[in-house]
């Protein structure tokens, strides 16, 4: 047949076959995926094969391969558990005050007023400062002799006298999460403004018409409008929140007792002060993990309707 | 100076779209040719293909006898007009014209010649040093042939062109195009969806749907000769009317269509071509304007119906007439006024009535 | 039924009745902004003013919250590290930790930190940008097979938590001999910076027409040309962006920093400011200084290029 004919000559060598495109294609992507590979697909992987180790550093001579022993011992381990449920309320406190907050902000940037771009600016500020300054400023302002904080409340006389306020099993967590939020607001405000904007505004004209209230318009055309955009900063501040660790690192070290020992600040602990290697792995790789199936859950459930 | 030929030539898409099917066609050196269609018809795939800026999925391409296939646009010598002009918004107007030039390597004050000579032709000069963001959309449509222009290309593409421009200047743009082709003596291909563009500018059409080729021919044969409903559909205003009815062969060159409202005689010429068709189910084609309102014609020749819409449209007026409880669309002139619920007979041109089969809807006078 | 219009009150005063209304936002906009900007600035001033601050005004009960007499002493004391006579045991246990300005030995790293910070920012954006800008190219213009599996695969590689990194990291860059060198941050925080970085650039790449792909392809530009000459000029606003972004990540970054670096060759400002924190012996406003010094540099950059960043922020945020 002649047709085929036209298909040899049309279909010479492979390098034809993948055409002037694909080949171009390969030669752009194959920077970044080398990258990629050898700084995020290698290590994930290589840690994986750790986990399966009993690895300790102090003892290089003897590190069995243990199969799951890892992970099973996770579960028997107390301060894990511990930990785990440290992160759970962190995260809880942190990203339920970020939405609050970040919602009231984005909605007062979104009015037109004198002075907004200044406080637009304004509130990059925390967005840019580096965490381990943050922590340094937020230690101070709690600090148990001289800090701000103990002396706004004195001189306003909600106490009566200095507290050690991060000594406090109590409140350690909470104020943690206060000098999180304090820097993530900004990235979440901006998100939440951006939707915001992207509502056409004669829909607010069509429900004016339609007599709605001023509070009316906020709960049936703003809120749904911004769901999907509310979401999203949800799931990044979660994500944000679960492994944070500068914090803790300088705030607290997990103390008092175990009132701020999180998960990152666990594994922190058992790879780089215990050495333990192989239960680090396992850990980290288990954070991932979750972390993974929880950007999955979150797309899958929220993703068709974004 | 370039012949280009489509052997069986194939788009398929990653998500299992088939844009263009089995496409066999021949473009002349130096020829004015037309791909006409309704959007998502493959006419733009088609161009894009001889761009260099889709790949060929199947088949081959040509250019004189040169297979390139998978040779990639930069390497073609092709230049390209777009119906967002793709002007790029960084650049000078001079530097957009003379940039296709700079990226070819030609010495600058052949670069500086060209481009002030392309600009001059197309009365641009003024606006050399401006950037596109400043330029009316006229003034952009002139850069963006200027820019396909000084390249002086084997073959000269256009999408769409004039879609962006208002209907006055949409139309004397045509002209210059035209001219444009005469001048630069270069095989020109050119897309649109607009009929009239297609049938003043073409030397030859394609009628393109589904990725499939319907007929190609000059404007002449797209129109009085349509190969099937669709080409017949697609070009005209108001577009033909249909009546189904079936041939009755009456001898060696006589034939009737018969409907149960209407006797048609059809011409000798006809009637011979549809000498095998007798008792066949057709679908007879009349055009808008190939009727008389003075219904003074031979019976055979005549069509009963009853005015409903009168619609005047400045030369001519649109008669909607209700017949065999369909509606029938025709262009008459201005002589005579009807009112809604006249009962009019109107003589039909039977020498260009059309004929097509009812149910492939392919001409049975035409191939 | 009644016409509508007539049900109108006429003894509403609606001119009033709108003109309280808007009195009332307004107020309620003053608020929030005064609110807003006291949030997020009193911190701030709270540090800055502690660093002019001398450590005996410093560590007065009720706090001053403007320096009696503003002193730029403790950030003299950060710059002058290093030409004092060192400071060691002796000159340490003899001074009053309290009241006696004291400077940790490790204060004369502070600058050299600052420089280690801003060549591994430096090294880092370059980077970025060479291995980025091609790819996301590629990605919004290129129709290639497996063009949105490659897309998703920086995504995943965006979600994984850096201290998922730092074990593997550490075993890999203490076997290549790297550690404590630049060289070791620069490489892992690409992880961390080019997933976003490709992100934000092909954000912005497919908002640009495919037909000024297309229209240079035709005027004879390669893909290579294509991009550099006619993509990237246009595409300045996203670099600046994505510029910042990677530069303010690895200025910022300290987790990783903390796993890899142990002396001057290779610390970096957060980590020297973390190694001030935890030594007990330090003086408050020197460390209130040092924390100042930290915050300047990101602080005029975000002001600078506002605008920039809140673009940058909404593309990467339309299907993050």
């Amino acid at each position: 047949m002649a047709n085929t004919a036209i298909h040899k000559a049309t279909r010479r060598s492979l390098l034809d076959r993948y055409g002037y495109e694909e080949r171009s294609a390969v030669l752009f992507l194959a920077p970044v995926m080398l990258v990629l590979m050898s700084v995020a697909v290698f290590p994930i992987l290589y840690s994986f094969y750790l986990s399966f180790f009993r690895m300790k550093l102090t003892r290089p001579n003897n590190q069995p391969f243990i199969w799951f022993e890892n992970y099973s011992d996770l579960l028997t381990n107390e301060l894990f558990w511990v930990s785990v449920s440290r992160t759970v309320v962190f995260t809880l406190i942190s990203v339920s005050a970020i939405a609050v907050i970040a919602l009231l902000v984005a909605l007062l940037l979104n009015q037109e007023f004198k002075g907004r771009r200044v406080l637009s600016t304004i509130i990059l500020i925390p967005w840019a400062i580096p965490y381990v300054a943050n922590a340094l400023m937020w230690k101070w302002i709690y600090d148990s002799g001289y800090g701000a904080l103990n002396g706004a409340l004195y001189q306003l006389d909600f106490i009566d006298k200095y507290m050690v306020w991060l000594g406090d099993q109590d409140k350690t967590l909470p104020l943690i999460a206060n000098a999180f939020v304090w820097k993530e607001v900004p990235l979440a405000a901006i998100l939440l403004l951006v939707s915001l904007k992207a509502i056409p505004a004669d829909l607010y004209q069509a429900a004016r018409v339609d007599g709605a209230t001023v509070w009316q318009r906020f709960i049936h055309i703003t809120l749904p409008a911004m769901k999907p955009g509310f979401m999203l900063v949800m799931i990044y501040e979660t994500m944000m929140a679960i492994r944070h660790f500068d914090l803790f690192f300088i705030l607290t070290e997990g103390g008092p007792g175990d009132a701020s020992h999180v998960l990152s600040w666990h594994i922190y602990v058992e790879t780089f002060r215990n050495l333990s290697f192989g239960s680090g792995a396992a850990m980290s790789y288990l954070l991932a993990l979750a972390t993974f199936a929880l950007s999955y859950f979150f797309i899958r459930t929220l993703g068709r309707r974004i | 100076m370039a012949r280009i030929s489509f052997e069986n030539v194939n788009k398929n898409y990653a998500n299992g779209f088939h844009a263009v099917k089995d496409l066999n066609l021949e473009i002349h050196d130096k020829e004015f040719l037309v791909l006409l269609g309704p959007s998502g018809c493959g006419k733009s795939t088609t161009l894009n293909m001889i761009a260099g800026l889709e790949e060929v999925s199947d088949g081959a391409l040509r250019f004189d006898d040169q297979m390139v296939n998978y040779v990639p646009p930069h390497k073609r010598d092709v230049a390209m007009v777009f119906q967002s002009y793709a002007l790029y918004p960084h650049k000078t107007v001079f530097d957009n014209i003379a940039f296709g030039l700079q990226m070819r390597k030609q010495p600058k004050s052949e670069i500086e010649r060209r481009v002030r000579d392309a600009a001059r032709k197309l009365e641009i000069e003024h606006l050399l040093d401006r950037r596109p963001g400043q330029l009316s959309g006229g003034q952009r449509q002139r850069v963006a042939l200027g820019r396909a222009m000084v390249r002086d290309p084997a073959v000269f593409l256009m999408d769409e062109p004039l879609s962006n421009l208002d209907a006055a200047l949409r139309i004397s743009m045509r002209a210059e195009i035209k001219e444009l082709h005469e001048a630069m003596q270069t095989t020109f291909v050119y897309v649109t969806h607009d009929q009239a563009e297609a049938l003043t500018l073409a030397d030859r059409i394609v009628v393109m749907r589904d990725g499939e080729v319907q007929q190609i021919g000059t404007s002449d044969d797209i129109y009085e000769r349509p190969a099937n409903t669709f080409v017949a559909s697609f070009l005209g205003n108001p577009p033909i009317n249909y009546i189904d009815g079936e041939i009755e062969v009456r001898g060696e060159a006589e034939a009737v269509f018969q409907h149960p409202s209407v006797t048609l005689t059809l011409p000798p010429e006809m009637a011979r071509k549809l000498s095998g068709a007798q008792g066949r189910r057709v679908r007879l084609g009349i055009r808008a304007e190939d009727v008389d309102e003075r219904g003074d014609g031979a019976e055979g020749h005549l069509i009963h119906g009853t005015v409903n819409s009168v619609l005047p449209v400045g030369s001519d007026q649109f008669l909607g007439m209700e017949f065999g409880g369909a509606e029938l669309f025709f262009r008459v002139g201005k002589g005579m006024r009807h009112k809604n619920g006249e009962a009019i007979a109107l003589t039909v041109d039977v020498n260009r009535l059309h004929v097509f089969d009812a149910e492939t809807g392919a001409s049975l006078l035409y191939d | 039924m009644a016409n509508s219009i007539e049900t109108i009150d006429t003894n509403i005063d609606y001119r009033r009745r709108q003109r309280l209304g808007r009195l009332g936002h307004k107020a309620v906009i003053l608020f929030g902004a005064l609110l807003l900007a006291f949030y997020a600035l009193a911190p701030i001033s709270w540090l800055v003013s502690s660093s002019l601050q001398t450590e005996a005004e410093i560590v007065s009960v009720p706090p001053h919250w403007i320096p009696d007499e503003p002193t730029l002493q403790n950030f003299r004391a950060i710059f002058s590290a290093g030409e004092d006579e060192p400071v060691t045991y002796e000159t340490r246990s003899g001074a009053d930790p309290v009241s006696g300005g004291f400077i940790p030995s490790s204060a004369s790293s502070l600058l050299p930190s600052m420089w280690n910070s801003t060549i591994v920012a430096t090294l880092v954006v370059i980077l970025n940008l060479l291995v980025g800008v091609p790819a996301a190219y590629a990605i919004a213009k290129i129709r290639y097979w497996g063009r949105n599996a490659s897309m998703y695969f920086i995504l995943i590689t965006r979600v994984i938590p850096d201290i998922a990194l730092v074990v593997p990291f550490f075993l890999v860059i203490r076997k290549l001999g790297m550690l404590d060198t630049i060289g070791s941050l620069v490489i892992t925080y690409l992880a961390v910076t080019v997933p976003f970085t490709v992100f934000i650039l092909v954000q912005f790449f497919e908002g640009l027409p495919d037909e000024l792909d297309k229209a240079a392809r035709v005027d004879g530009c390669s893909r290579f040309q294509a991009m550099v000459r006619v993509f990237l000029p246009l595409s300045l606003p996203s670099l600046v962006a994505v510029v910042l972004f990677t530069f303010l990540t690895s200025w910022n970054e300290f987790l990783l920093a903390l796993m890899f670096t142990q002396t001057e060759a290779s610390q970096t400002l957060p980590i020297l400011l973390a190694s001030f924190t935890s030594d007990f012996t330090v003086s408050f406003s020197f460390l209130n200084a040092a924390g100042v010094l930290a915050i300047v540099p990101p602080v005029i950059v975000a002001i600078i290029f506002e605008r920039y960043i809140v673009s940058g922020l909404t593309a990467g945020a339309v299907k993050g």
